[in-house]
C-alpha cells in the first residue's frame, strides 16, 4: 500500500484484520477474462463492480439465472387470489349488495381488481425480491473507504474476493489476481470505523415515528367503541355546510326575499276534499260507481290516451294484453326469488263484472302488492286507463260477429 | 444487374447469405401459384356456384387477418424507426419487406370492394342509402357511411399505407448503396407524425371494414383492438418468416436466440394487451347493459357462438399467456415458432368470431370458402413479399445501428 492511500484513509482501517483483496481493471475485456479465471478457481464470495452493464459477465462469473421469475410469478398468482377472495367475500358474502342490477358475484365486474392486485403484487415482489436477492440496501461496505474505488462509476472495473470465503487464502489469491494482469491490487482491510448497528437516533426517530403512526388507528378504535354526545367533527366542510337557500330563510334573489316559493295558482294537496266525488274517488254514496262520471267524456280521443297510459304504467307488469305477462313479470319469475306474487290477468271474469268505480280505486290507491298510481296519473287518465281496460276485456270474448267485414277478411 | 453484383460483395462481416436469390422466384411461384388457384376456385364458387353471401363473409374474414399482418409490419416498422430501436435492425428488412406488400392488399380489397361500391348491401347494408335513410337509427349515420365517402376513405387508407410502406423501404434501400447515415435521423422524423396518421386510419379502416357491418352497434374502442391483434399476428408472421429464412441458410448468424426472445417479448406482451382491449370493451358494453350496445355481445354470447366466445378466451389470452412467459420458450426457435402458428390460427378465429356472426347469427359453420379464401389471399401475400424481396439485402447492411444490432444481448 502506498503512501498516497495512507493520506486518504482513516488510520484505523489500516490496522484492522484483512476483510478482502480488490483488483482494478482497465477494460471489461480484462474483467471478464480475470472473472473466469476467479471463478474456475471454485470461489464463492466475490463479486465485480462496474461503471454499466457488461456483457457476457454473469456466464464469466457463473452466476446462475435469477429465481425471481419464479418469485413474481407466485407472487401474481398470489394477488390473484386474494383479490378474488376479497371479492367475493366483500360483495357475496359479507354486504351482500346488489348495484346496477347485476348478481351479487358476478366476475366481469371483479376482473379489474383481479388485474390491479395481480399486477401490484407482482410489482412488489419484483422490486423487494430484487433488492433481497441482491443482498440491498447495504448501507456501508469496507471499499467505500477505498477512494479511488470511486472510479467505478467512471472508467474503472472492480473484482473483489471477500477473506470469508473458504478458499481464500492471501497469498494464493494474490497470486492469483496477479496473473490477471490487474492495473492495481490492494488489500481491504475491515471496516472499524462504521459502526456495525444502526446509530441511536435513527432507533429512537424510528421507535417515535412508528408509535405516531398507531394514534390514528388508536382513535378510529376508540371512535368506534364508544359514544359522543359532541357534534361531530366536520372533516370536509364543503360537503356539510353547502352554499344553498333552506326552507324558512330569506332569498333576496326573488322579489318577496322568501327562500320558498308559493305553490302554483290551482295546486290541490293530497287528500283534500273535491267537489265532485264520483270523478275523483270512484264511488257514489259510499258505493264503487257502475258508470263513469259525467265530467269523463267517453270517445275514441279517450281510448287512445287510455291505450297509451296502459302501455306505459300497466303493460310493464300485466303485459300489453293484460294477461300478467309483462317484462317485469317474466323477469321476475325468471329470478325465482320466492317473494314475487305474479301481477293479476286483467281479463278474468270478476275483473270483468268489477264496477269501473272500483277498477279506478285500485289504480289510484293500488292493490295488495301493487303500489298507488294516483299520484303519478292524473284522474281524466286514470279513467282512460279503466276505459281501455274494458275494451281488453272485451276483447277477450269477443264473437267474431263483432267484428265487421275487412277485419274479418284480414283475419282469414 | 451490376449494382446489385457491387451490392452483393458488400455484405455482413460474419459473412452471413443475405441474399434471396433463387430463393424469391420459387416462393414467388409456388405461393403465388396456391394463392391464385385457391382465390379462382373461391371466386368461381362465390360468383357463379351462388355462395355469393359465404364468399363474402368468408374473404372478408381472410382479408382483415392478412391486412392485420401487413398492417402489423407496416406499423412495427415505423416503431422502430420511431424509436431508434436498434435490437431489431437485422430483422427489420423482411418488417419493410411485408409492409411493401401494401399495394397488393389494396388489390385484393377489390372482390368486396367492388360489390360494395356497387350498392350491393350483402356485407354492408348502408351501400344501400334508401335503407339509410328509411331507417330511424341510421339515417343519421348516412353522412359518413354512404358509398361515395367510403370511396374516397379507402383512397386515403391504401394511399397512405402504400406511400409510407413504399417509402420507407426505397429508403432503407437507398441506404444500402450511399451508406448515408443522415437517412436515419430524417426518418425517424418522418415516422412520428407517419405513427399518428397510421393510427387515425388503422381506426378508421377496422370501422369501417369489420364493426359497420352491423351499423347500428359501436365501440370506440374497436379499432385499437384490431390494432392489438395485428401487432400479435405481425410479430408470430415475423418470427415465422425469419425461422424459414434460417432455415434455407439465409441470417443464419445475423439473428440469434436474443432477437427471436425480443420478437417473443412483443408477442407475448399483445397478447395481453389484445386481452386487456377485448376485455375493456366487453366489460363497459356488459355493465351499462343498454340494448343497443348489447345486441352486438348477444349474438356472440349464445348458442354455437357462445362456445366460441369462451374458446377465444381461452386460446387467445390464457394460454398463449401462460405458453410465452417463459424466456426459455422464446428462446427455443422451436417453442416459439408453435406459438407464432398458434397465435396466427387464432387471430384468424378472432377475425372470424368479428364477421361471421353477421351472416349465421345462430351457429358459426365453416365453410370450404373460409379455406380457400384464407390460402388464396394468404398465398398471394407471401408471394408479394417474396417479389419485395427478390433484388434486395435481407438486412439494411449499411444502417448505422446494425453493429449493435448483430451484438445485441438480452441481460
Amino acid at each position: 500500500m502506498s503512501d498516497e492511500h495512507k493520506a486518504d484513509e482513516p488510520v484505523s482501517t489500516q490496522t484492522g484484520p484483512l476483510h478482502g483483496i480488490l483488483a482494478e481493471y482497465e477494460t471489461p475485456t480484462a474483467l471478464v477474462n480475470a472473472c473466469k479465471r476467479v471463478r474456475d478457481a471454485g470461489f464463492k464470495k466475490w463479486d465485480t463492480y462496474t461503471p454499466f452493464p457488461v456483457h457476457g459477465i454473469d456466464r464469466a462469473m457463473g452466476i446462475q439465472m435469477t429465481s425471481l421469475p419464479w418469485l413474481v410469478l407466485v407472487a401474481a398468482l398470489l394477488g390473484l387470489g386474494t383479490a378474488i377472495s376479497f371479492q367475493w367475500w366483500t360483495n357475496a358474502v359479507d354486504y351482500k349488495f346488489i348495484s346496477s342490477g347485476k348478481p351479487m358475484w358476478s366476475i366481469p365486474a371483479n376482473v379489474p381488481i383481479y388485474f390491479e392486485l395481480t399486477v401490484l403484487f407482482s410489482a412488489f415482489a419484483a422490486l423487494f425480491g430484487m433488492l433481497a436477492l441482491n443482498n440491498l440496501p447495504h448501507p456501508s461496505h469496507p471499499l467505500d473507504h477505498k477512494k479511488h474505488f470511486g472510479k467505478v462509476t467512471d472508467d474503472r472495473f472492480f473484482l473483489y474476493i471477500e477473506a470469508e470465503d473458504e478458499k481464500f487464502e492471501r497469498d494464493s489469491v494474490q497470486a492469483l489476481l496477479e496473473e490477471t494482469h490487474p492495473a492495481s491490487l490492494e488489500e481491504v482491510p475491515e471496516d472499524h470505523s462504521t459502526p456495525a448497528e444502526l446509530p441511536r437516533k435513527f432507533v429512537y426517530a424510528l421507535i417515535i415515528l412508528g408509535g405516531a403512526s398507531l394514534i390514528p388507528f388508536g382513535v378510529f378504535a376508540k371512535m368506534r367503541a364508544s359514544k359522543n354526545v359532541e357534534p361531530r367533527i366536520h372533516a370536509i366542510g364543503d360537503m356539510d355546510w353547502q352554499a344553498k337557500f333552506q326552507a324558512q330563510q330569506p332569498n333576496p334573489l326573488f322579489p318577496n326575499g322568501m327562500a320558498m316559493r308559493a305553490p302554483e295558482p290551482g295546486t290541490v294537496a293530497a287528500g283534500e276534499p273535491v267537489d265532485d266525488d264520483h270523478f275523483a274517488t270512484g264511488k257514489t254514496e259510499g258505493q264503487f260507481a257502475r258508470t263513469f262520471p259525467a265530467a269523463f267524456k267517453i270517445d275514441d280521443a279517450a281510448m287512445a290516451r287510455g291505450k297509451q297510459r296502459f302501455e306505459i304504467f300497466c303493460a310493464p307488469c300485466h303485459g300489453q294484453s293484460g294477461a300478467g305477462d309483462g317484462m317485469v313479470a317474466q323477469r321476475a319469475s325468471e329470478l325465482a326469488q320466492g317473494t314475487w306474487v305474479p301481477p293479476t290477468n286483467l281479463g278474468l271474469e270478476y275483473l270483468q263484472k268489477m264496477p269501473v268505480g272500483q277498477l279506478y280505486d285500485a289504480i289510484s290507491n293500488g292493490v295488495r302488492n301493487m303500489p298507488a298510481y294516483g299520484p303519478q296519473i292524473s284522474p281524466e287518465d286514470r279513467w282512460a286507463i279503466v276505459l281501455y281496460l274494458r275494451a281488453l276485456q272485451k276483447s277477450k270474448g269477443a264473437p267474431v260477429t263483432d267484428l265487421n267485414p275487412t277485419e274479418r277478411a284480414a283475419l282469414k | 444487374m451490376a449494382k446489385a453484383k457491387e451490392q452483393a460483395t458488400d455484405g455482413l462481416p460474419n459473412g452471413d447469405n443475405i441474399k434471396m436469390e433463387g430463393l424469391a422466384p420459387k416462393l414467388m411461384q409456388l405461393a403465388g401459384g396456391i394463392g391464385a388457384v385457391a382465390l379462382a376456385v373461391s371466386l368461381g364458387l362465390g360468383f357463379f356456384g351462388g355462395n355469393k353471401s359465404q364468399f363474402m363473409h368468408s374473404y372478408l374474414v381472410a382479408f382483415a387477418w392478412v391486412l392485420s399482418i401487413a398492417l402489423g409490419a407496416l406499423w412495427w416498422v415505423t416503431l422502430q424507426h420511431l424509436v431508434n430501436a436498434k435490437w431489431s435492425t437485422v430483422v427489420r428488412r423482411v418488417g419493410e419487406v411485408l409492409a411493401a406488400t401494401m399495394p397488393v392488399i389494396a388489390l385484393l380489397s377489390l372482390p368486396i370492394v367492388i360489390p360494395t361500391l356497387l350498392g350491393d348491401t350483402t356485407l354492408y347494408i348502408w351501400a344501400d342509402g334508401h335503407k339509410m335513410h328509411a331507417d330511424h337509427l341510421l339515417h343519421k349515420k348516412a353522412p359518413y357511411l354512404n358509398i361515395g365517402f367510403f370511396a374516397v376513405r379507402l383512397v386515403i387508407y391504401f394511399g397512405f399505407w402504400t406511400v409510407l410502406s413504399r417509402f420507407l423501404f426505397a429508403k432503407s434501400l437507398e441506404q444500402d448503396k450511399t451508406g448515408a447515415p443522415e437517412i436515419r435521423a430524417k426518418l425517424q422524423g418522418l415516422c412520428a407524425p407517419s405513427m399518428i396518421f397510421l393510427a387515425l386510419t388503422l381506426t378508421f379502416a377496422a370501422i369501417d371494414f369489420l364493426m359497420t357491418l352491423e351499423p347500428t352497434w359501436s365501440s370506440t374502442i374497436f379499432g385499437v383492438y384490431y390494432f392489438a391483434g395485428a401487432v400479435v399476428s405481425f410479430n408470430s408472421f415475423l418470427a415465422l418468416s425469419v425461422m424459414w429464412l434460417q432455415k434455407n441458410g439465409r441470417l443464419a448468424k445475423s439473428v440469434t436466440s436474443e432477437h427471436f426472445h425480443d420478437i417473443g417479448k412483443m408477442m407475448f406482451a399483445f397478447t395481453a394487451f389484445w386481452a386487456y382491449i377485448a376485455f375493456s370493451q366487453f366489460m363497459l358494453i356488459w355493465y351499462a347493459n343498454i340494448p343497443e350496445e348489447t345486441e352486438w355481445y348477444h349474438v356472440r354470447a349464445h348458442g354455437g357462438w357462445g362456445t366460441v366466445t369462451y374458446l377465444m378466451v381461452a386460446v387467445n389470452f390464457v394460454i398463449p399467456f401462460f405458453g410465452l412467459m417463459s424466456r426459455h420458450v422464446k428462446r427455443n426457435r422451436k417453442a416459439l415458432g408453435f406459438w407464432a402458428i398458434w397465435i396466427l390460427v387464432v387471430h384468424w378465429l378472432d377475425m372470424f368470431w368479428l364477421v361471421k356472426p353477421h351472416m349465421h347469427t345462430e351457429d358459426p359453420p365453416f365453410s370450404l370458402l373460409d379455406v380457400t379464401c384464407t390460402i388464396g389471399l394468404l398465398g398471394l401475400f407471401i408471394a408479394a413479399a417474396a417479389f419485395n424481396s427478390q433484388k434486395v439485402n435481407l438486412v439494411p447492411v449499411k444502417d448505422p445501428r446494425l453493429e449493435k444490432s448483430l451484438a445485441f444481448e438480452n441481460f
